[in-house]
C-alpha cells in the first residue's frame, strides 16, 4: 500500500500556482512525475500523490523543481483565475478513477503526437540533407566537365596552330623546291669558284694549310639529303638465318593446349607403368622376362601375327594379371577375341580399353580409333548394328580422314537401312 | 580522386570516324595532319583511305581500291619527300605506293605463301642512319628484310629448318639501328616465341618464349643502340625487356604486367619520350605507361657475368573506347600527343592524351 502525501502547500496568483511538495527521503527522477492538464501525479515507492486540479493548467509550460527532499511546482494556470481550492472536491471514486484514465490516455496520446511531430521534422531534415548533397556533386561534377572542356579546347587550338605551321612549312618547301635545280647549279657554281679560289690561295702560301670543303659546308640541309643518298651504302648481300621452334612435349601453344588434360594423360600413364598387381603367389613360379607386361605384351603381338591367337590371348591375359592398367592390353586382346570370333569378349575388351585412355588426347588418338573400331566390328557381327554404327561414328569422329573407316560405316547404314525396309 | 586524377595524363577523344569497312591499320602521314586507314572491304578488296584533320573532324581526301585486303603499312622507310607506303596485303604481297599516283606501285613483290601479319621500316624519313629497308613477317613462318633497291629477293630471310613445323609469325620491329652497319630485327611468334636476328652478323642473336602468342613487338627508339624491347601477349599480359645487357644465359631482364584477361593487340612507344607507351587491348581498351629505371641498371651474377635489372612499369591512364578489339595504334611523330587508332567496331578514333610534359 502506498503511503500517501498529503502535506503539500500551495499557494497562487493570477497566472499561476505554486504547490509545494516534501518528498522525504527518497530520490525524485522526472520519471516519477506525471502530469496532465488537470491531473497531476507523483510516485515514487513508497510514497503516492495525486491531485485533480481545479481548473485546466497549461502542463507543457509548468515546470517542476526537485531538490533536497521537495518537489517545487510552478503551474501556469490556462485561464487567469483565482482558484478556491488546489484539487477538485469530489467524493465520487468512480468520477476519480474516470479522470485518471482520461489523464492516462491524454498524455498518451500527447506522445503519440510528439513522436509523428518528431518523425515529420526528421524526414524533412533528411530530404534537405539529401538535396543539399546533391547540389554539391552536381557543382562538382561540373567543375570537372568544365576543366575537360578546356583542355578540349585548349588542346583543339593548339592543333590548328599546329596545322598551319606544317601548311606554312609545306607551302615553304614546295617554293624553295621550285627554286631547287636553279639554285644547286648556282651554288655549284660558286663552289667551282671557291674551289678554284682557295687553290690559287694555298699555292701561293704554306703548303700545309689544310683545304677544307669551304662548299660543302655552306650547303643548306636540303643539300645534305641528296649528299645523303649518294652515302647509302649498297643493299644487305642475301643471307638466310635459319631457325627453330620451342619444342614442348605437347607441341601447342599455351593456348591450344590441353594442359590439365595432357597431364592427366601423362599421370595415368606413369602410375599404370608402376602398378604391380598384388596377386604374387602364383606369379612366383613365373621367370624373370615372364613378369614383364611390356615382354609379355611383345610375346603376345607375336603370337597375333604367327596366327596362334589363344597364344595371344594367354600373354595378354598374363600380363593383365601382373599391371591391369594398361589400355594397350585390353585393346590388343580384344582384337584376338574378334578373330576367335568371342564377340562378347572383345566387347568388353574393347570397353575397358577405352576406359582407361581417359582423358581423350592427341597422343592416344589412334588406341581410341582402334578400340571403337574393333568393338563396332563386334556389334556388327553379333547383329547389333544400331551400336556399331555408333562406335564407327565416334571413331570417325576421331579420324575422319580415314577412308576405311568411312566405307565400313556406310555398309552398316546400309545394311540397317535394308533391315529397316524388310520389316 | 577528382583533382588528384586530372593531375594525369587524360586521354580525350577529339573526333572519330565510321568506316564501311574492317579497318586492319591505321597510319599518321608524316609531317602533316593526314591520316591513313587501311583494311578490307566486304567484297575482299583491299581498301586505303586518306583522311585529313579539320578541325573537330575527318575529311576523307582519298580512295583507293586494290585486289586484295590489306593487313598492314609502314612508312618507315620512306625518304621525307617521298613519303611512300610499304603494304603487306592478305596475298603476301608487299607493295610500296606513292600516294600521288597509286595506280601502279614503285615497288612490288610476292614476298611470302602467306598473309603478311606485320610490317616496320627503318632508314627512312631522316630518322638514323643506313640503308632504308622493310621487314615483313608472315603467317608461312618467315620473317624476310627486303631493300627497296633491290627487286624480287629479300636481302635476309628467317625461316624455319626444312622439315620444321612452322609457327606463325605475327609481328616485326627493327632496332638497334644507331650506324649504317648495325641493324636487329625482332620477331614474335603465335606460340610465345620471340627471336632477335642480328643483320650485321646474319645470326640469331637471341630467343626466348612468353609462353603466350606475341602479338606486337616494339623497340623504343628504332634508330639508336638498343635500349628497351615490349612485347605484348594473349590473355593481357606484356613485357618490358631491358635490351642493354645481354647475359650469356639468362639473355636479357624483363618485368611484365598483366592488365586485363583480353589480348593486348597492339604497342606503341611515345615519339617523344621513349619511356612512356600506349597499350590497345581486346576489349577496346587504351593503357598509358610509364616505365622507370631501376637505381642500377646493371648487375652482377654469382659467377661475375654482368646482367640486367629490369625496372618497373606504372598505370598513367586508361580509357575504354570500343566494345570491340583496339587492332592498331598510331602516334603523330609531329605533334605529341597526337594519336589514332582503329578498332574492330569499323570506327577510326583521333585522341589526344593531355599533359604528357609533365609525367
Amino acid at each position: 500500500m502506498p503511503v500517501w502525501l498529503r502535506d503539500c502547500r500551495w499557494r497562487q496568483s493570477a497566472s499561476a500556482v505554486y504547490l509545494s511538495l516534501p518528498v522525504p527521503g527518497v530520490r525524485v527522477t522526472p520519471s516519477n512525475i506525471f502530469c496532465t492538464d488537470q491531473y497531476l501525479k507523483v510516485s515514487v515507492p513508497p510514497f503516492l500523490f495525486e491531485v485533480f486540479l481545479y481548473a485546466p493548467i497549461d502542463d507543457i509550460n509548468s515546470t517542476a523543481k526537485i531538490g533536497n527532499g521537495l518537489i517545487f511546482f510552478t503551474l501556469y494556470k490556462k485561464e487567469e483565475a483565482m482558484w478556491d481550492s488546489l484539487s477538485l472536491a469530489s467524493d465520487n471514486k468512480e468520477k476519480l478513477q474516470c479522470l485518471r484514465q482520461d489523464a492516462v490516455l491524454k498524455a498518451h496520446e500527447k506522445a503519440k503526437a510528439e513522436t509523428e511531430a518528431k518523425k515529420v521534422t526528421k524526414q524533412k531534415h533528411k530530404r534537405y540533407a539529401l538535396e543539399a548533397t546533391m547540389k554539391l556533386e552536381e557543382a562538382e561534377r561540373k567543375r570537372i566537365e568544365e576543366l575537360k572542356e578546356k583542355e578540349r579546347q585548349k588542346v583543339t587550338k593548339e592543333l590548328e596552330l599546329w596545322k598551319k605551321q606544317q601548311k606554312d612549312a609545306e607551302k615553304q618547301n614546295r617554293v624553295q623546291q621550285e627554286l631547287l635545280p636553279q639554285e644547286v647549279e648556282q651554288l655549284k657554281e660558286k663552289k667551282k669558284e671557291k674551289m678554284n679560289k682557295t687553290r690559287i690561295s694555298n699555292e701561293g702560301t704554306s703548303k700545309t694549310r689544310l683545304q677544307p670543303t669551304k662548299g660543302c659546308h655552306g650547303s643548306s640541309s636540303m643539300f645534305s639529303e641528296n649528299l645523303k643518298e649518294e652515302q647509302l651504302p649498297a643493299p644487305r648481300s642475301a643471307a638466310t638465318i635459319k631457325i627453330n621452334f620451342t619444342s614442348r612435349v605437347f607441341p601447342t601453344p599455351l593456348r591450344e593446349s590441353r594442359v590439365a588434360e595432357e597431364e592427366e594423360w601423362l599421370h595415368k600413364q606413369a602410375e599404370a607403368r608402376r602398378t604391380v598387381s598384388a596377386d604374387m603367389a602364383e606369379l612366383e613360379d613365373l621367370k624373370e622376362e615372364e613378369r614383364n607386361p611390356d615382354w609379355l605384351k611383345d610375346k603376345g603381338n607375336k603370337m597375333f601375327a604367327m596366327g596362334n591367337y589363344l597364344a595371344a590371348v594367354n600373354a595378354y591375359t598374363l600380363a593383365m594379371r601382373l599391371n591391369n592398367k594398361l589400355p594397350l592390353l585390353y585393346l590388343n586382346r580384344a582384337a584376338c577375341h574378334l578373330k576367335l570370333r568371342n564377340f562378347h569378349k572383345a566387347i568388353e575388351d574393347s570397353s575397358k580399353a577405352l576406359e582407361l585412355l581417359t582423358p581423350p588426347v592427341p597422343d592416344n588418338e589412334s588406341a581410341r580409333v582402334k578400340a571403337y573400331v574393333r568393338r563396332g566390328t563386334a556389334f556388327c557381327q553379333l547383329e547389333l548394328y544400331t551400336e556399331g554404327l555408333q562406335d564407327y561414328e565416334a571413331a570417325l569422329r576421331i579420324d575422319p580422314e580415314n577412308k576405311t573407316i568411312q566405307t565400313d560405316a556406310e555398309k552398316i547404314r546400309h545394311v540397317i537401312q535394308g533391315s529397316m525396309q524388310d520389316s | 580522386s577528382g583533382a588528384a586524377g586530372l593531375e594525369r595524363p587524360q586521354l580525350v577523344l577529339h573526333t572519330q570516324q565510321a568506316l564501311n569497312y574492317t579497318l586492319f591499320d591505321c597510319k599518321w602521314v608524316p609531317r602533316s595532319a593526314r591520316l591513313l586507314c587501311l583494311g578490307s572491304a566486304a567484297r575482299g578488296t583491299g581498301v586505303l583511305q586518306l583522311y585529313e584533320l579539320r578541325g573537330a573532324r575527318l575529311a576523307l581526301l582519298r580512295e583507293i581500291e586494290k585486289p586484295k585486303p590489306i593487313k598492314c603499312g609502314t612508312f618507315g622507310a620512306t625518304s621525307l619527300q617521298q613519303r611512300y607506303l610499304a603494304t603487306g596485303d592478305f596475298g603476301g604481297n608487299l607493295n610500296i605506293w606513292n600516294l600521288e599516283a597509286p595506280e601502279i606501285p614503285v615497288y612490288s613483290v610476292k614476298g611470302h605463301k602467306e598473309i603478311i601479319n606485320s610490317i616496320d621500316g627503318v632508314g627512312g624519313l631522316g630518322i638514323g642512319e643506313g640503308a632504308p629497308e622493310i621487314v615483313t613477317g608472315s603467317r608461312d613462318g618467315t620473317v624476310k628484310v627486303w631493300d627497296p633497291r633491290q627487286k624480287d629477293t629479300p636481302v635476309a630471310n628467317m625461316e624455319p629448318i626444312q622439315g620444321e613445323s612452322k609457327r606463325d609469325c605475327w609481328t616485326v620491329a627493327f632496332g638497334n639501328a644507331y650506324n649504317q652497319e648495325e641493324r636487329v630485327v625482332c620477331a614474335g611468334y603465335d606460340n610465345g616465341d620471340i627471336k632477335l636476328f642480328d643483320l650485321k652478323t646474319m645470326s640469331l642473336r637471341w630467343e626466348t618464349s612468353i609462353k603466350n602468342g606475341v602479338c606486337s613487338v616494339e623497340f623504343d627508339r628504332k634508330d639508336i643502340g638498343m635500349n628497351k624491347l615490349v612485347a605484348t601477349s594473349l590473355e593481357g599480359k606484356f613485357h618490358v625487356f631491358d635490351m642493354r645487357i645481354q647475359h650469356p644465359t639468362k639473355g636479357f631482364a624483363s618485368v611484365s604486367e598483366k592488365v586485363q584477361k583480353s589480348t593486348i593487340w597492339q604497342v606503341r612507344h611515345l615519339p617523344q619520350n621513349r619511356d612512356i607507351f600506349m597499350t590497345s587491348g581486346g576489349a577496346g581498351s587504351l593503357h598509358l605507361w610509364k616505365y622507370e629505371y631501376p637505381a642500377q641498371r646493371s648487375k652482377k651474377d654469382s659467377e661475375g657475368a654482368e646482367m640486367g635489372v629490369a625496372g618497373s612499369v606504372s598505370h598513367l591512364q586508361n580509357v575504354t573506347l570500343s566494345t570491340q578489339p583496339i587492332c592498331s595504334f598510331d602516334w603523330s611523330p609531329d605533334k605529341k600527343g597526337l594519336c589514332v587508332c582503329g578498332a574492330f567496331d569499323q570506327t577510326v578514333r583521333v585522341l589526344i592524351v593531355t599533359k604528357l610534359n609533365k609525367v
